[in-house]
């Protein structure tokens, strides 16, 4: 009875002592790794999960952490997604980010809220980055009073893409300035069952499906909120008879001769469904026509261009860059700049364009002058780089529509910080529409009380 | 000493922070501490924040004070006719996705009650949606069956020489529903399982032997003993699918349809509104109407463990 007490007790000592050497070694590798972390540097980098910020997050580090030795960390989300975690950890000063990726949304906002670091006296001393070489419209969208936020990645406008082959089979022809009435009465003669008329956005989001719908309302003549004399929203017009013309619009096309479940599908699905050959148009950013016509593209040298299709207004596209900035909070904003330089700079572009899989039509576009005088990529870009830049320099950025706006300029967007819930909750209600599960009064009516809820 | 010494001396004075008993306690002391720390201070910080218009900091150009604004948040939960959506939507979601998983789950159960071939393989196969992540499994429903361009869902519809249904963004709800069901039917059938065997067999023989139909054994027998598993189920299944999140937020992202209650406080807070005053008082009246629930769930939880005592 004795012994077999002090044998268990023995046991017991030696199961404790073996627990204790398992916590020493655990305990001294997390202390080796945590050391081994600050040893070596890295930044943490949040970006949109599109074609260029795939390639340039592949290539990072053969072409940047090899040279400066800085890992990047790459968080990489949808477009809506991305904007969540950025505008949380902006806006509570999280330490999660060095470099978060933007847009003309939120830069001057969350630079005018000072929750960004001012970019602009670096970008000027660095020979390296060449601030004169960005493209003046990009520059000025990412920048309040000359203050510089964010440093642009690439660039865009929006406009209609199209196949050729398949319009001239059809026997139409698109006019280089279309009208949404014959851009719509194209998509229906066009429209098959295995191939659909036109791809619109119609995901739920700000960025999605509002910024497509946005673009369109204001050329129909609509507008989300009506603008005092100092630029304040004065009250939500969605319950007007334009903004119910440009959603019904919208919508009836998406279901007479739109893409297969429009409420799933954004700039990427439309992108996918294009290439696929299930689409024969495609209004969305002047960025796709990289990849459209890229060397491994199936449609490569199938595509015609046209500008934004307009109704009430001269010039209808909007104006978006995805941008970089270092929010204040950020724990290391001199790598931070370091990175920006380099992904933003005249250098990336030029070693892109041998390096991703799309070669030279592929690279960032729309950033800098630079990039239209590289002789590789103004033969590969042929198609639609004349009108990229025409589209972008169009893009009637502080008068969108037919009314005053509120807020800062944007085309497909209101420069308000209201706007982000507004937009996201509304193109859910939108996206019901398109889907035939919602009336377009009922949906109008709920987004009208959302719109003028927030502004209260 | 006297069993009544024993107890002064154990209770110790009141308020005597060296007697007897206060040290035994002391060692719980850390782990209360923590526990307040963590999960009641946080509490009273959202009751103030519910009282006032606090907002992120990117939502105003201009930097506003945060103001104590009364009860003016609250009001505004009553008269907002979304967050009754949500609330429909919530209630709608919950009971279907409870009944139906405690109905397919109760079919598993008395299948697998049996002995036959493969039933220790069957059995785990049956259990596998619960143990996934419920990210992973919106995911796969979302990608692999409901998707219009690849799901099997749609192939399945082609092949039969129907049109494709778009069933997420034509049948929000009834997409989460069916993934709900799919995940939590096991953990039902598991309830309803564990409630079979506990069934006396001696009964079941003799009504056997009273010639009773099995149709009559389970009607008559074998649902009453069910009764409480079910109630068991039903109230945990509440708990714990009135706060589905994952699969709102993957398949759907929110909307008409699919917004529940969660979703909405989410949507309202950090998930895009960044009105936390606002969003603090919807969720602290969910916490009211969740306590409210949890005590019914308890009290039926007690009631079973006291009948098993009996029993």
């Amino acid at each position: 009875m004795h012994e077999g007490r002090n044998a268990s007790g023995r046991r017991r000592v030696r199961v404790l002592a073996g627990v204790l050497v398992v916590m020493l070694v655990a305990g001294a590798w997390l202390a080796a790794t945590a050391m081994g972390g600050s040893a070596s540097k890295t930044i943490s980098v949040a970006i949109v999960a599109n074609g260029q910020m795939q390639d340039i997050a592949s290539l990072t580090p053969s072409l940047f952490t090899a040279k400066s030795g800085i890992k990047v960390k790459y968080t990489i989300l949808d477009e809506g997604k991305l904007r969540e975690v950025t505008t949380r950890d902006v806006g509570s000063g999280g330490k999660s980010f060095d470099a978060v990726m933007i847009g003309p949304y939120e830069a001057p906002q969350f630079g005018t809220a000072g929750l960004l670091k001012d970019l602009t006296s670096q970008a000027k001393a660095d020979k390296a980055y060449n601030y004169n070489d960005l493209i003046p419209a990009v520059r000025n969208a990412l920048s309040v009073k000359g203050h510089m936020f964010a440093s642009p990645f690439y660039g865009e406008s929006s406009f209609l893409m199209y196949r050729k082959d398949i319009l001239a089979k059809a026997g139409v022809t698109m006019p280089l300035h279309p009208t949404w009435q014959q851009v719509a009465t194209i998509a229906r003669k066009i429209n098959t069952p295995s191939m659909a008329g036109i791809c619109l956005r119609g995901k739920p989001g700000w960025g999605d499906f509002g910024a497509s719908f946005t673009t369109v309302l204001n050329t129909f003549g609509g507008t989300w909120w009506s603008s005092t004399a100092s630029g304040q929203p004065a009250a939500a017009q969605v319950d007007q008879p334009a903004f119910k013309t440009a959603l019904d619009f919208y919508a009836k096309l998406v279901q007479d001769a739109g893409e297969k479940d429009a409420a799933n599908s954004s700039y990427n699905e439309c992108l996918t469904a294009y290439q696929a050959g299930k689409v024969a148009m495609w209004y969305d950013a002047t960025v796709a026509a990289g990849f459209l016509e890229a060397s491994n593209s199936p449609v490569k040298g199938k595509n015609g261009y046209a500008f934004a299709p307009v109704d009430k207004t001269k010039a209808s596209g909007w104006l978006w860059t995805w941008a970089l900035a270092i929010p204040k909070s950020s724990p290391d904003p001199g790598d931070a700049w370091k990175y920006i330089a380099w992904a933003t700079g005249p250098q990336y572009l030029a070693a892109a364009g041998t390096r991703v899989k799309g070669g030279w039509a592929a690279i960032p576009p729309g950033t800098r002058i630079s990039t239209y005088k590289i002789p590789q990529y103004k033969a590969a870009a042929k198609a639609f780089a004349g009108i990229t830049l025409a589209a972008m320099k169009a893009a009637p950025i502080t008068n969108p529509g037919t009314t005053k706006r509120p807020g800062l300029p944007g085309v497909q967007y209101v420069g308000i910080p209201q706007f982000q819930d507004v937009g996201n909750r509304c193109t859910q209600l939108f996206a019901s529409v398109l889907s035939g599960s919602m009336k377009d009064t009922d949906a109008l009516g709920q987004c009208q009380q959302i719109a003028s809820q927030a502004i209260k | 000493m006297t069993a009544a010494a024993a107890d002064v001396a154990l209770k110790g004075r009141v308020g005597d922070p060296f007697s007897s008993a206060w040290r035994r306690r002391l060692p719980l002391l850390p782990a209360l501490v923590y526990m307040i720390a963590i999960t009641q201070l946080p509490f009273l910080v959202s009751i103030y924040y519910s009282f006032t218009n606090l907002k992120d900091k990117t939502q105003s150009l201009i930097p506003e004070p945060t103001r104590f604004i009364g009860i003016d948040n609250y009001k505004q939960i009553f008269s907002d006719p979304f967050f009754r959506q949500a609330v429909w939507t919530s209630l709608k979601m919950t009971v279907l996705a409870v009944l139906l998983s405690l109905l397919i789950g109760t079919l598993f159960a008395l299948l697998l009650d049996r002995k036959f071939l493969g039933q220790g393989l069957i059995r785990t196969l049956l259990i596998t949606p619960f143990l996934l992540m419920p990210v992973v499994a919106a995911l796969i429903w979302k990608q692999q069956m409901f998707s219009s361009l690849f799901g099997i869902l749609d192939k399945v519809l082609n092949f039969l020489g129907l049109n494709s249904v778009a069933f997420i963004s034509s049948h929000p709800l009834g997409s989460i529903v069916t993934v709900l069901v799919w995940q939590w039917t096991p953990f039902m059938m598991l309830i309803i399982l564990a409630g079979l065997q506990s069934q006396p067999g001696d009964i079941i023989e003799a009504a056997n032997v009273d010639g009773a139909s099995a149709v009559g054994i389970f009607r008559q027998l074998t649902l009453p003993h069910l009764r409480r598993y079910l109630e068991l189920g039903a109230l945990l299944g509440s708990i714990f699918i009135v706060q589905a999140f994952d699969a709102i937020d993957v398949m759907t992202g929110g909307g008409p349809g699919s917004t529940n209650v969660p979703y909405y406080v989410y949507q309202e807070s950090i998930g895009g509104g960044f009105r936390y005053g606002s969003a603090s008082a919807y969720a602290i009246v969910v916490v009211i109407f969740a306590i409210i629930i949890a005590t019914f769930a308890l009290r039926v939880l007690s009631s079973l463990f006291a009948d098993e005592e009996r029993a």
